[in-house]
């Protein structure tokens, strides 16, 4: 009795986002794979000519498809640890009795809110003229240039950004971490003399592990779709040293006009972000332990 | 209990109902509104116009309230940000949300959008598009040009004067006596066809036949590399690369900006940018010059634009979308738009140049005169300017040892890449 009037309760809740999720995720999904069949120019009016595995086939060859993929895989290694790492520093350091901690976290918080287009336009503008200037003011000209015109930094400027946005976020989630850790068994291990360091190797960092799975996932997951960032501040230049798997597949499908064979990368995509990011939820909850 | 459990049943349901009426009621509303169209007369009627020119967008919305308030038909316009318009479109149409009336640069656009352009061959003003300018389609008029536009060295006239730039010898030296001066000898922008895409024109202009060079180029029977005029426009580059501070720093307004200040002499632009260089008080004069690529002393004058009226909106839009372009190019106010607002410089010949600004006095002078070469930019594969030439280009400027004759081949590469 009592639990199936929960389940109407559920139900009367989820209802309506199931319905949302459906209409733009999964029935696009589902399109999406119909579409990676046919040799397609994306104009609705323009004729549909099925090819079976055909677009499949085409990205073993394509080497600019591979070179994104690579640059991805580096962008994504360089955010996640970036992201987290300044994350949990920035969580360890808000939830010390420091008397400004609360308008700290607000304004790390602060860049998440603010789109990533505006983000990217924003750090467009200084990396060109701030940065520029910056250099020619202080002498420092090797590391105040414009990074963006380097196609090796212009991805470290693209890390760079992207941590700016994501670390005020996963912050959040290391604050309520660390505040779910009782505060008695820290006082034990102080009692039993032990220091800082070892506070943090032996009792938080393993009781964060909830809280790693939890920022892991969401920062590789975003970093591998990455778009809006990567569109605003880079435009994939220079000489497409930051066209990212999500700028190329857009590229390919309207840059091109290949609907079929972007639609089959996009495929390729989800499979590799899903098998990654599944191996890692798996790998971390493995190591999370119970109170 | 058991009423509460129907109660709580029975407000799932009124839940539901109310989405699912809420996602009906939209799409009943929208098919009320037409069939009010169809009954009521056609001034209730409403287009909807998305565009290319960033330039007119302001000047487009009071065109389109004074064609309100003259016929009552509303007129809507979309905003654009220019590089990606052909894609936003593109979108747009896939999502049945396409405009009534949208631009077509070129053949090639009017290809892949083959069964939404309307045939407007039948229209009197037809008649009037000056030879060779309008945008055909198996024989058919799809596209009205916007006007003529024409490229090439805009020049300030205290600084430079056509001698110094008449071939590859006196260019060079033209923009190494500017680099000893401090000043930007030739400036270029790193938008898409600011960087490449206009200039890239020149070489294949210069072709005897651009049309079948192109073809054979897509066929893989020539290369750029092993073709003289594209050779020297290697040259060029590396010239330009040399003398002048790297185009990849420089944004379309800095561009014109640094002109109208003074310190560029030269930059690479067309007629259309004299708007935003007026917009500056500018106390020189300013001219617009051929690039003296093998010894061109010819402006490259086409069609930027046109406009084309989506076939698939049921009848009653399109012929609204008919008149109102009737209207543009056959009133006196469309006229006087085109002409005074747009700063056009028409393409119609039925419609009188009047005060033109130096830029577009000098291509409408070697258009008259027959001093021209063509856009052979419109024959491009689409989409090859943003996709392949540019990434090629930022490589040719960022890296300082690649010569024009590399660059020519990353082209080359860049068109097969292109048209595979």
């Amino acid at each position: 009795m009592k639990s199936s009037k929960n389940r109407l309760w559920y139900l009367l809740f989820v209802a309506p986002l199931v319905l949302i999720f459906t209409t733009v995720v999964i029935i696009p999904f589902v399109m999406g794979i119909y579409y990676a069949f046919f040799q397609w120019d994306g104009i609705a009016a323009n004729p549909k000519v099925f090819v079976g595995f055909d677009n499949f086939q085409k990205l073993l060859t394509d080497t600019r498809f591979f070179k994104s993929a690579w640059l991805t895989t580096l962008f994504t290694i360089l955010s996640v640890i970036a992201v987290n790492v300044v994350g949990l520093i920035f969580a360890m350091l808000v939830t010390t009795k420091l008397k400004t901690a609360n308008a700290a976290r607000t304004m790390i918080f602060m860049p998440y809110l603010i789109g990533g287009l505006i983000l990217g336009y924003i750090w467009q503008f200084i990396f060109t003229d701030v940065f520029k200037r910056l250099g020619e003011m202080t002498g420092f000209a090797s590391i105040f240039f414009n990074w963006l015109m380097d196609p090796q930094y212009a991805l470290y400027a693209l890390v760079f950004v992207f941590t700016w946005q994501m670390a005020g976020y996963v912050m959040i989630i290391y604050i309520a971490g660390i505040q779910g850790i009782p505060e008695d068994v820290i006082e034990a291990a102080k009692i039993d003399g032990a220091n800082g360091w070892q506070r943090f190797r032996k009792i938080t960092f393993p009781l964060l592990m909830p809280a790693f799975t939890i920022s892991l996932f969401l920062t590789l997951s975003s970093a591998f779709k990455v778009y809006d960032v990567n569109l605003s501040l880079t435009g994939g230049g220079p000489a497409n040293s930051t066209e990212l798997f999500a700028m190329n597949i857009y590229n390919e499908i309207f840059g091109y006009g290949n609907y079929g064979i972007g639609q089959a990368k996009a495929i390729v995509f989800f499979l590799i972000v899903a098998a990654i990011t599944l191996t890692q939820v798996y790998l971390t909850k493995k190591r999370e332990v119970e109170m | 209990m058991k009423f509460r459990k129907r109660l709580l049943s029975s407000l799932l349901i009124g839940v539901l109902m109310l989405i699912l009426a809420a996602c009906s009621s939209d799409s009943g509303g929208e098919e009320g509104k037409s069939d009010d169209v169809d009954a009521e007369k056609s001034s209730d009627q409403k287009i909807t116009i998305f565009q290319s020119k960033v330039e007119i967008s302001d000047q487009l919305e009071a065109l389109a309230k004074e064609y309100e308030e003259e016929t009552g038909v509303e007129v809507e316009v979309w905003g654009t940000t220019g590089d990606d318009y052909f894609q936003q479109l593109q979108i747009r149409l896939n999502s049945d949300q396409g405009p009534s009336i949208f631009s077509l640069q070129n053949v090639t656009e009017a290809e892949r959008l083959k069964s939404y352009v309307h045939d407007l061959s039948d229209e009197d003003y037809v008649e009037h598009i000056a030879p060779g300018m309008a945008l055909e389609l198996d024989g058919k008029v799809v596209g009205i040009p916007y006007g003529v536009e024409g490229f090439g060295l805009v020049y300030n006239k205290d600084l430079v004067s056509p001698e110094d730039v008449a071939d590859y010898e006196s260019f060079v030296k033209t923009l190494e006596k500017f680099k000893a001066e401090d000043i930007n000898g030739l400036g270029l922008a790193k938008d898409a066809y600011f960087l490449i895409g206009h200039i890239i024109n020149h070489p294949f202009s210069l072709q005897e036949d651009f049309y079948s060079y192109i073809d054979q180029l897509t066929a893989g029977d020539v290369t750029m590399a092993e073709t003289e005029a594209f050779q020297e426009f290697g040259k060029f580059m590396e010239a330009i690369k040399e003398n002048t501070p790297s185009p990849l720093d420089v944004s379309y307004d800095e561009e014109i900006g640094d002109f109208a200040a003074g310190k560029s002499a030269m930059i690479h632009q067309g007629n259309w940018a004299y708007g935003m260089i007026s917009d500056f008080d500018v106390d020189f004069e300013i001219g617009m010059l051929p690039l003296p690529l093998q010894g061109n002393d010819k402006l490259a004058v086409g069609v930027g634009s046109n406009w084309a009226i989506n076939a698939e909106k049921d009848e009653a839009e399109v012929q609204a979308a008919v008149d109102f372009l009737n209207w543009l190019n056959t009133s006196e106010t469309g006229h006087k738009y085109i002409v005074e607002e747009f700063g056009f410089v028409p393409a119609l010949t039925n419609i009188e140049a009047g005060e033109l600004d130096p830029l577009s006095q000098d291509v409408l002078d070697a258009s008259n005169s027959g001093q021209t070469i063509a856009w052979s930019q419109s024959y491009f594969p689409a989409g090859i300017v943003p996709n392949d030439f540019t990434p090629a280009a930022q490589e040719f400027f960022l890296s300082k040892d690649m010569t024009g004759q590399e660059f020519i081949e990353k082209l080359d590469a860049a068109w097969k890449n292109a048209v595979k």
